[in-house]
């Protein structure tokens, strides 16, 4: 068992021993099933070419997700929350996908600090607000939080400071962490993704195959040793305008490896990126941007090979009780592997429940890379995703 | 014998009850759609007597980990007192510039009565559910009212005469000069208060089980 595993393995033996004598232990959870009509390319989940989660033509029901998530307030500033939850891929595959502490004491002054350790998602996304990291708006989420889903994790500490005025709240945190040293391969290996899947502890990612072969890496892991850090900084202003500003670099060694999958080297990969977000509240009509602007280096063999990476999506939702229909265009592009693509994502959600949400959702990407070539697939790539949705929640 | 007659005038003149009127308050938005939780507060000219309210003790609840109501309107000298009709914990506090208090509460728990001295608004939160908001607006002025989820409320028994009529909503622009309007008050017919107000998003946010707000 990895030094991770061992560590996450305390964190939850820390967080379930009080969690027994805590006075609020909440439960929540969702399971869904939807109905796909898939692109025709092979998905990435397969090891195909493929950017989104359902491939190679086919319509059929699925289980989509499952997620519990279990939270306890240990005493007035102490919080605890785990998340475990069930993903769908290419096989069921039950992963650990939060488990934090937070330290939250009451502040009689404008000021308020917190601190939390534990495994936790990086605080960028503004699209990803619903229980276990899923998104209210669509099924499947922006390319860029499609990534942190996948790949931006890790075990650390983060500080926070607010400043809550009359006109908004600025606030201002980082955070050390490690395990994250993988963040970045995907998108040099694969590209950009546009899928709902969230990986955790217990997760693995799989890389694209020419050959068939099912070569897969745990996402959070420690290459090399090295401590990542990150800062950000937010305004959430009382009229409805809310900013965020992150800086992230896993600090990674990008010689050191690890060897997987029958013999080949799984490299840490040196990766930063600036994400910069902003949503804004219209009257009934909800906007959210966010950009993402980074590179990702690793160097085998005493050569360097630097991938960059770009995205940017704008989001609208219209909020009109209990239906919100959604819609989202993006870009995205990483070079030098030639990649460059737009989606465009249409969702009609509608909460007839506090217990019920279906969503219908068209999702249409048309995007090129290279690499595709090597799978015997056209570099140009053109497809429709269509999901009908049906998630219960608790 | 003249003497004892003209003070007998006087005071039976100064006993009489005050001739009073109604007062039917209307508050809608800038798109015209009725604003519920705005107080409207009326505040005599001079050379109007207004009545003398006697000092009272509110009560805002936490339920369904949501404050109600929203918006709790006091006369400086009222009371407020915090109950908890969860079965969770809530960490009652605030830290505005017109009161400073914090009170744990657990399940049917009530906090202290917490007396209002001064004029202001405070916003109220809880530090475990950050989701949780709700606003203690107080004012000096002997008449006010809240409006219900149609925009409306009405002052029954106001004294005859004029006034000045303020709105106040916590989803007004901060620093924003408050609305004022003068209103004249007699028992002949209802007098009609209208506000227009152009409001911020509501603070609270989402809360359901899509959105467990951690």
């Amino acid at each position: 068992m990895s030094r991770f595993r061992h560590a996450v393995a305390a964190i939850a033996v820390c967080l379930a021993t009080p969690f027994a004598s805590a006075q609020d232990v909440k439960v929540h959870a969702y399971a869904d099933l939807r109905l796909t009509d898939a692109a025709n390319d092979p998905s990435f989940v397969n090891g195909g070419p493929g950017r989104l989660r359902y491939g190679s033509g086919d319509t059929q029901a699925r289980f989509g997700a499952a997620a519990l998530v279990v939270t306890a307030q240990f005493t007035p500033a102490l919080f605890a929350l785990a998340d475990m939850q069930l993903q769908q891929t290419d096989h069921a595959s039950p992963q650990l996908t939060e488990a934090f502490l937070r330290y939250r004491p009451v502040s009689l002054s404008a000021w308020r600090a917190s601190i939390k350790g534990g495994l936790y998602f990086i605080p960028m996304s503004l699209e990803n607000e619903g229980i276990g990291w899923t998104s209210p708006w669509t099924i499947t989420p922006s390319a860029i939080n499609s990534w942190v889903g996948e790949e931006l994790r890790g075990l650390g500490v983060e500080g926070r400071e607010a400043w809550r005025g009359e006109s908004g709240t600025l606030d201002f945190g980082g955070g050390l962490f490690r395990h994250n040293d993988v963040a970045g391969n995907i998108l040099a290996m694969r590209g950009w993704s546009l899928s709902d899947l969230v990986y955790g502890v217990g997760g693995r990612l799989r890389e694209p195959s020419d050959d068939g072969t099912r070569e897969q890496y745990a996402p959070f892991q420690s290459i090399g040793g090295r401590t990542g850090w990150y800062a950000d900084t937010g305004w959430k202003s009382t009229n409805g305008l809310d900013v965020r500003v992150l800086r992230y670099d896993n600090g990674a060694d990008p010689r050191a490896y690890r060897l997987y999958a029958d013999g080949d080297k799984l490299f840490a990969w040196r990766t930063r990126f600036w994400s910069a977000g902003a949503s804004y509240v219209t009257g009934p009509v909800t906007w959210i941007a966010q950009g993402m602007d980074g590179d990702t280096e690793v160097q085998p063999h005493q050569r360097t090979l630097l991938t960059h990476f770009q995205s940017a999506f704008l989001l609208a939702g219209w909020n009109r009780g209990a239906w919100r229909p959604t819609l989202r265009v993006e870009r995205f592009r990483t070079w030098p592997s030639g990649e460059r693509g737009r989606a465009l994502t249409a969702a009609l959600n509608w909460r007839p429940s506090d217990w019920l949400r279906l969503t219908g959702e068209w999702l249409h990407v048309d995007a090129t890379r290279d690499d595709r070539a090597d799978a015997g697939f056209s570099p140009h790539e053109r497809g429709n995703q269509l999901q009908l949705l049906a998630r219960v929640l608790y | 014998m003249r003497c004892l007659l003209a003070v007998a005038t006087v005071l039976i003149l100064g006993a009489a009850p005050a001739r009073a009127g109604r007062v039917v308050i209307e508050v809608v938005d800038t798109n015209g759609h009725p604003v519920a939780d705005a107080v409207v507060s009326l505040a005599p000219m001079p050379g109007t007597t207004s009545r003398t309210i006697p000092a009272a003790t509110r009560y805002v609840d936490q339920k369904d980990e949501t404050f109600l109501p929203y918006v709790t309107a006091l006369h400086a000298g009222d009371s407020v007192i915090f109950r908890n009709s969860d079965n969770t914990r809530h960490h009652v506090y605030s830290f505005s510039d017109m009161v400073k208090f914090e009170y744990m509460l657990g399940p049917g728990e009530s906090s202290p009565a917490l007396l209002m001295k001064n004029p202001g608004n405070a916003a109220v939160g809880c530090n475990i559910h950050d989701q949780m908001l709700t606003y203690l607006y107080v004012t000096k002025d002997p008449e006010m009212a809240t409006t219900d989820a149609q925009g409306r409320a009405s002052i029954d028994g106001v004294n005859d005469g004029q006034y000045r009529a303020h709105a106040w909503h916590p989803q007004l622009r901060p620093g924003v000069t408050l609305p004022i309007q003068g209103v004249t008050v007699s028992e002949a017919a209802p007098a009609t208060v209208r506000f227009n107000l152009a409001l911020l998003p509501d603070p609270r946010g989402a809360m359901d089980r899509e959105h467990i707000g951690y």
